[in-house]
């Protein structure tokens, strides 16, 4: 199975440890790209050989899947996509992204339809859903805008800077396509 | 060493699983209340599952107390109360009950209430979850809006019922009102860890902050 994909004028591949960190720190960095899930935005370049090294591990498990998007002509990394708590009995999964600033609804509608068919028609998944932080509005517009159904908003589910965060859930059905 | 309670209840008590269960165990999965859910059609699994029980309660995982209804020394094995996907940093678990037909919606709810109770108090767990899916009987929706549990989301298709067939989860929430605890150093707080001799709450210096 190839893992890496074109999505209109954009690419999905897997990282590699060896030569993404640089990118990945720079898209990880801003504390406004990753609140919406929420952690801390990273400080050293390190974590980004970290996180790297964790999500291959995810993937020889097949617990996880992460993408990154870039442009197919100018190479630039507009956005890490994946999926996690991949659950093979259930067929289902639950997606995170992290988006550079410019990334806009048109942009995901570009890239995201194909992540779901490659989900639901390659991965035979049946069920993706997104949880994140409640009143991300940035985010929950674009989940709206994709297609995405709002399920409800569970309640403390982490406890983060002192706070329990509630998580809001979006999903997308296999059967939800058109 | 002991890393479960037993716990009792108006009209029964919850207790942890012993080898010699196995057979109380087999007649609750012959009944199973979850759609989709297969009939169990060995024991071997259970002794496993015994073991199981142990060693998820030892390293904070989860929890499985059998169920019995009855009174001092006359109990009858009626189910299972579980807590599973539990976040100890999070403060966070999710419930579930196996019952047999004969156990009754009090009798569940007072379980679920006294395993609670003692999860808040011994490992501050604030967040006690349950699914109900679709299938199961609707009368459950209403013992848990009783009980303090509140819908949270209904997840669409979130549980898988055959080859190609799922059904909706509908997911209560009961947030509790204790207060978080707060960092301290080690045996500041005589941290009690697994040992059910010992409890936060017990003493003076019960390690809780402000919620």
């Amino acid at each position: 199975m190839n893992w890496n994909f074109t999505a209109g004028n954009f690419s999905l591949r897997l990282p590699l440890t060896e030569q993404d960190g640089d990118a990945l720190y720079e898209l990880m960095s801003a504390q406004s790209r990753v609140d919406h899930l929420p952690r801390l935005a990273m400080s050293v370049e390190a974590q980004a050989l970290d996180e790297l090294r964790r999500v291959a591990m995810r993937f020889e498990t097949r617990e996880a899947a992460f993408w990154l998007v870039e442009g197919l002509f100018d190479k630039q990394l507009v956005a890490r996509v994946g999926i996690y708590k991949i659950n093979w009995m259930q067929l289902s999964a639950q997606l995170q992204w992290e988006l550079a600033d410019a990334v806009d609804l048109p942009l995901m509608l570009e890239v995201i339809p194909p992540l779901l068919n490659f989900a639901f028609d390659e991965l035979n998944l049946h069920r993706l859903e997104m949880r994140l932080r409640a009143g991300s509005q940035r985010h929950e517009a674009l989940l709206q805008g994709l297609g995405f159904t709002f399920e409800g908003v569970l309640p403390a589910q982490l406890e983060y800077e002192d706070q329990s965060v509630d998580l809001a859930v979006w999903s997308y059905l296999s059967s939800d396509r058109c | 060493m002991n890393f479960t309670p037993e716990l009792p209840f108006a009209g029964g008590r919850v207790r942890p699983l012993h080898y010699d269960d196995v057979d109380a165990l087999f007649a609750i999965y012959q009944q199973p209340e979850i759609p989709g859910q297969r009939v169990l059609d060995n024991k071997d699994n259970l002794t496993r599952m015994v073991d199981l029980s142990v060693q998820m309660a030892a390293t904070q995982r989860g929890m499985m107390w059998l169920l019995e209804v009855g009174t001092d020394g006359h109990y009858e094995v009626q189910g299972m109360v579980s807590a599973y996907d539990w976040q100890p940093s999070q403060l966070r678990t999710m419930l579930r009950v196996d019952g047999l037909p004969a156990l009754s919606l009090q009798q569940r709810a007072a379980a679920l209430k006294v395993c609670m109770d003692f999860m808040a108090t011994k490992y501050h767990l604030r967040n006690f979850g349950y699914q109900w899916i679709a299938g199961q009987d609707d009368a459950l929706k209403g013992m848990l809006e009783e009980a303090g549990f509140s819908l949270a989301a209904t997840l669409r298709d979130g549980w898988r019922t055959g080859e190609s067939s799922f059904a909706d989860v509908l997911q209560y929430h009961l947030l509790r009102g204790e207060h978080k605890p707060v960092p301290g150093r080690l045996g500041e707080q005589d941290n009690p860890g697994q040992n059910l001799a010992k409890s936060f709450n017990s003493g003076q210096n019960n390690g809780g902050g402000e919620a």
